[in-house]
């Protein structure tokens, strides 16, 4: 009896393992790429007359790398530069120069830095940093923040970034579980009872076995999203994967009772002994999934 | 004679105290950012911001700072959904300058142009009002930056295949004192 229930069930469930495999490795499939941006602007006087000639340095507040570029006739300057935060100093014959304390050129795409610089007696840093009349304007530096809390880690937002894109497919296929599942409970109407039908329960059965091959995809996005180090779970996220501890052995035994029952139907007999347990079990499933999706949509 | 001498004093104070150059460093401080989705809404906060104002010739400029991880909204999976969204991993800090005429600080009501450089970006808003309270030596400033995604070039995080609302009014609170 046991051959033939599970060499029924192992065949309803071929494409199943299919679907699993591939929900096994499609997470591993995200990929990433390396990015560069561009530091941008224009310099001009008081008047809004472009400077040029005037000289642009921008230091890493990362490597403490410094890269220089001189403005155009139309007072136009340009950098491409690694993704981070940057210092940036004016300077221009002529006139006072000028230091912005912190820039951000972001990973892809342009960051527009324009200044506008005052005429001045002398056009030496001495003007600005060390003037004795006026105080340098505060800088990051003068807040004390850690050097490690305010440079940008590339590799951190890397990891950000496949962590959101893994679970935003995640959160999408969730939803298309939830019509899967909510179409096999429905279904199973026709699957059981006194109105039962033999192609009733097959595409019951074709349903739910749909249904645990999304779910496993589902979930195996969120288990292998990258962890973030020192992060505490907090708030109703901490109930969402709680519900997980139910919802997912549900997944697995739902199946495997279904198919006990199924082959216990076409056999003509009455589903008896843990079979009968098919449809407890996978109400309890789906009402953990459920709450589980609502967890994350409403606040607690 | 007298009374006119005491209205010169009066009108002539203002400018004889802000002529001085004078420091202000930034003590308790609540920023927080309002996200609305159909759904639900959520508010992150941070008490974590750091700031020093600098008064010189009659003209204040003033930087305040924040990590962009400080910022709580009580749910640890948005947070870290709000630091890939805001590139705050790469970006980390967030940071306001505003430059205004130091007699501004006078009025109850503060307009000023602050300049936010946030998430790679930076954005400017033009007269933004402030509330104005003096608690002894110290000045309490309150108001809402109305600061949206799209200037940061953020593209809005979703809740269910839902966009939230582009809108993200930062609240200020900040209470200064002289340094």
């Amino acid at each position: 009896m046991f051959r033939n229930t599970f060499g029924n069930w192992f065949g309803s469930v071929r494409g199943l393992v299919v679907v699993c495999l591939f929900a096994t490795l499609a997470p591993f499939l995200v990929a990433q790429t390396a990015e560069t941006g561009t530091l941008m602007g224009k310099v001009v006087d008081a008047s809004g007359a472009a400077v040029a000639n005037a000289k642009v340095t921008a230091v890493s507040a990362d490597t403490g790398q410094a890269q220089t570029a001189t403005t155009g006739a139309d007072g136009v300057y340009r950098f491409t530069l690694p993704p981070g935060n940057y210092r940036v100093k004016f300077e221009a014959a002529g006139f006072v120069s000028v230091e912005i304390p912190s820039t951000t050129v972001p990973a892809s795409g342009a960051a527009v830095l324009d200044r506008r610089l005052e005429v001045g007696a002398q056009s030496n840093e001495q003007t600005t940093a060390k003037s004795p009349e006026k105080p340098a304007e505060p800088s990051m530096n003068d807040l004390g923040f850690p050097s490690d809390q305010t440079a940008g880690n590339a590799a951190e937002q890397a990891r950000l970034d496949k962590r959101s894109h893994m679970l935003k497919i995640h959160q999408r296929l969730g939803l298309i579980t939830a019509g899967a599942l909510v179409a096999t409970l429905v279904l199973s109407n026709g699957a059981a009872g006194k109105n039962s039908t033999a192609s009733g329960r097959e595409l019951h059965a074709a349903v739910g076995g749909l249904t645990a091959g999304l779910y496993m995809t589902t979930a195996s996005f969120a288990i292998f999203a990258p962890k973030v180090p020192g992060t505490k779970t907090r708030g109703s996220i901490r109930l969402h994967k709680a519900l997980a501890y139910i919802h997912g052995p549900g997944m697995i035994l739902t199946p495997i009772l279904g198919a006990l029952a199924y082959d216990e139907r076409n056999r003509g007999e009455k589903v008896h002994g843990i079979a009968s347990a098919h449809g407890a079990v996978g109400t309890v499933t789906g009402i953990a999934y459920g709450a589980a999706m609502l967890s994350v949509v409403f606040k607690f | 004679m007298n009374q006119r001498i005491l209205a010169a004093f009066w009108l002539l104070a203002p400018a004889m105290l802000f002529g001085a150059d004078s420091q202000w460093v930034l003590g308790q401080s609540t920023l927080s950012y309002h996200v609305s989705h159909p759904l639900h809404e959520s508010v992150g906060v941070s008490h974590q911001a750091r700031g020093k104002g600098v008064c010189h010739a009659g003209q204040c400029d003033f930087l305040i700072a924040a990590p962009v991880k400080s910022f709580d909204s009580g749910d640890s999976n948005r947070d870290l959904h709000m630091l890939q969204v805001t590139r705050g991993a790469q970006f980390p800090m967030v940071t306001v300058r505003v430059v205004l005429p130091e007699m501004e600080l006078t009025s109850a009501t503060i307009h000023c142009d602050p300049e936010i450089q946030f998430a790679g970006q930076t954005a400017r808003y033009k007269q933004v009002p402030f509330q104005r309270e003096v608690h002894g030596s110290e000045i309490r400033i309150t108001g809402t930056i109305p600061a949206t995604l799209s200037d940061f070039k953020i593209d809005p995080p979703s809740l269910l295949a839902v966009p939230v609302k582009n809108d993200i009014p930062v609240r200020v609170d900040m209470t200064w004192r002289p340094q």
